[in-house]
């Protein structure tokens, strides 16, 4: 089976300063993966590349065997859900934040109910009166959980996470762990939590930008 | 009836009025003398060329004339609404100049040609006054809704991004933020209109009635003219923020860092 996602000899120039270098590596289906290293050693921008967020320089990325281009970037992005640090709502309350996606073209006519909402939140420990919450009123963790229940509303596959244990405690971390045992979901991280390093089965290790390191062990 | 004359010495008189906010300024301790030297100066110099100008045009009525001056007055408002909204004229000028061109060109001929009907439609007494007029207005509007929409962007890049990853289409992206733009850059006509004539008289009303004008009639064209100040501001900063998304991105939807003048 082809890669979902591969990255080859990748360099990304921002500002003048180079972020990746020669970066190159391939993730299947299923699998899930972490990218360990220091702060500014181009984790993010890893995940960003993919996001066509960063002109690339030189190399190719590519997606299902696709290349990267202005076209295919829609279904990347498309297929693939992008929880940061400190994921933005977009809305007022929760249950709009949720069904914000719902309004623009490409997915209007999946509009989930009031109860697939609440099954989405209860997998991720959210209690369902938290849909009438105020977005600014809610903890970092709750506004991660809740990005992450907006992807799985939309039924993406691909997940791409940048620390998104960080601000959870250990029942919703244990929450989301489950989450991502499916194994039609594949997952791109960027970790340093040693609890979610030991959940993935590939540990790619950046420094300066450069790919130095790739570990495998059982956990895929 | 006809306006009083200011003579000379009664100007020179009118210029003896600024050494008291210029004196006023100096006892707070602001040093402005140069910039308001500067201001004053250049403000007498530039309405003297335009006079002299003025009164040429009207004494020749020429429509080729009347539009180059018109078409001049578009390039300068083009150039200088970039400059004040920060972005590089090189990337976004024509776009600017169709915007304000287009609604300029419309809400001017509409007023003259089928509100105001004078004999010829070119009649620098009406085109040249009402257009300055009405462009002077949405040079302020463009400013606007320009800076905000593209500062709005660069501050909230995550939440655009953010919609993007959700599947927004561009314009869905920028959606929120366009509309943000264009109601801060029509909100100044918008309370202008609401409280026109009651906090102060407008500045064409009082030019009329000082120049001999029936109150009535002056009430009449400050109405024209805000009106087509009020629709040609909304459709040239519509037209200029849809025109510019085409230019400030990249394939990837990415706004482009070359396009904004560094700070």
């Amino acid at each position: 089976m082809p890669p979902i996602i591969r990255f080859d000899q990748v360099s990304v120039t921002a500002h003048e300063k180079v972020i990746l270098s020669n970066v190159s590596f391939a993730l299947f289906q299923g699998e899930k993966a972490a990218l360990f290293g220091k702060s500014g050693s181009g984790k993010s921008s890893v995940l960003r590349t993919l996001l066509g967020l960063h002109p690339l320089q030189s190399g190719s990325v590519y997606f299902q065997e696709k290349p990267l281009t202005s076209v295919s970037i829609q279904t990347i992005r498309s297929c693939t859900a992008y929880i940061g640090q400190e994921p933005v709502l977009g809305a007022e309350t929760v249950r709009e934040a949720l069904l914000l996606p719902f309004q623009f073209k490409v997915h209007r006519q999946y509009r989930p109910t009031d109860s697939q909402l609440i099954e989405v939140l209860q997998r991720l420990q959210l209690p369902p009166d938290i849909l009438n919450q105020q977005s600014n009123r809610i903890s970092g963790g709750e506004k991660q959980r809740i990005a992450l229940a907006r992807g799985l509303l939309l039924g993406k596959t691909l997940y791409l996470l940048d620390e998104v244990t960080s601000a959870l405690d250990a029942q919703s971390k244990q929450a989301v762990f489950e989450v991502f045992s499916d194994p039609q979901l594949t997952v791109l991280s960027v970790a340093h939590d040693p609890e979610w390093l030991q959940h993935c089965g590939i540990i790619f290790e950046l420094d300066a930008g450069r790919l130095t390191e790739m570990k495998r062990h059982g956990n895929t | 009836m006809e306006t009083l004359d200011i003579a000379l010495p009664q100007m020179a008189m009118l210029y003896g009025l600024c050494l008291l906010p210029w004196i006023l300024l100096w006892l707070i301790g602001l040093r402005l003398s140069r910039d308001i030297g500067i201001s004053i100066l250049r403000m007498s110099i530039q309405l003297i060329l335009v006079g002299i100008y003025l009164k040429t045009l009207f004494m020749l009525n020429n429509p080729w004339l009347n539009g180059l001056w018109i078409l001049v007055m578009l390039i300068v408002a083009d150039l200088s609404i970039l400059k004040r909204a920060g972005l590089k004229a090189r990337y976004f000028a024509l776009a600017t100049f169709t915007a304000i061109a287009s609604s300029i060109l419309f809400s001017t001929a509409y007023l003259v040609i089928l509100v105001i009907q004078p004999t010829h439609f070119y009649d620098a007494r009406y085109i040249v006054p009402l257009a300055g007029m009405i462009l002077g207005n949405c040079l302020q509007g463009n400013v606007i809704a320009l800076e905000r929409f593209y500062s709005a962007l660069r501050k909230n890049e995550n939440e655009y991004a953010t919609f993007l990853m959700l599947g927004a289409t561009r314009w869905e992206a920028v959606r929120p933020f366009f509309r943000d733009a264009i109601k801060a850059a029509i909100n100044p006509t918008i309370a202008s209109m609401a409280t026109m004539g009651l906090v102060s008289l407008p500045g064409m009303m009082t030019g009329q009635i000082l120049g001999g004008s029936e109150p009535w009639l002056a009430v009449k064209y400050q109405i024209a003219i805000m009106i087509c100040i009020f629709t040609s501001t909304t459709i040239a900063c519509i037209i200029n923020l849809k025109f510019s998304l085409a230019i400030a991105f990249n394939a990837f939807d990415v706004l482009k860092d070359e396009v904004i003048n560094k700070p």
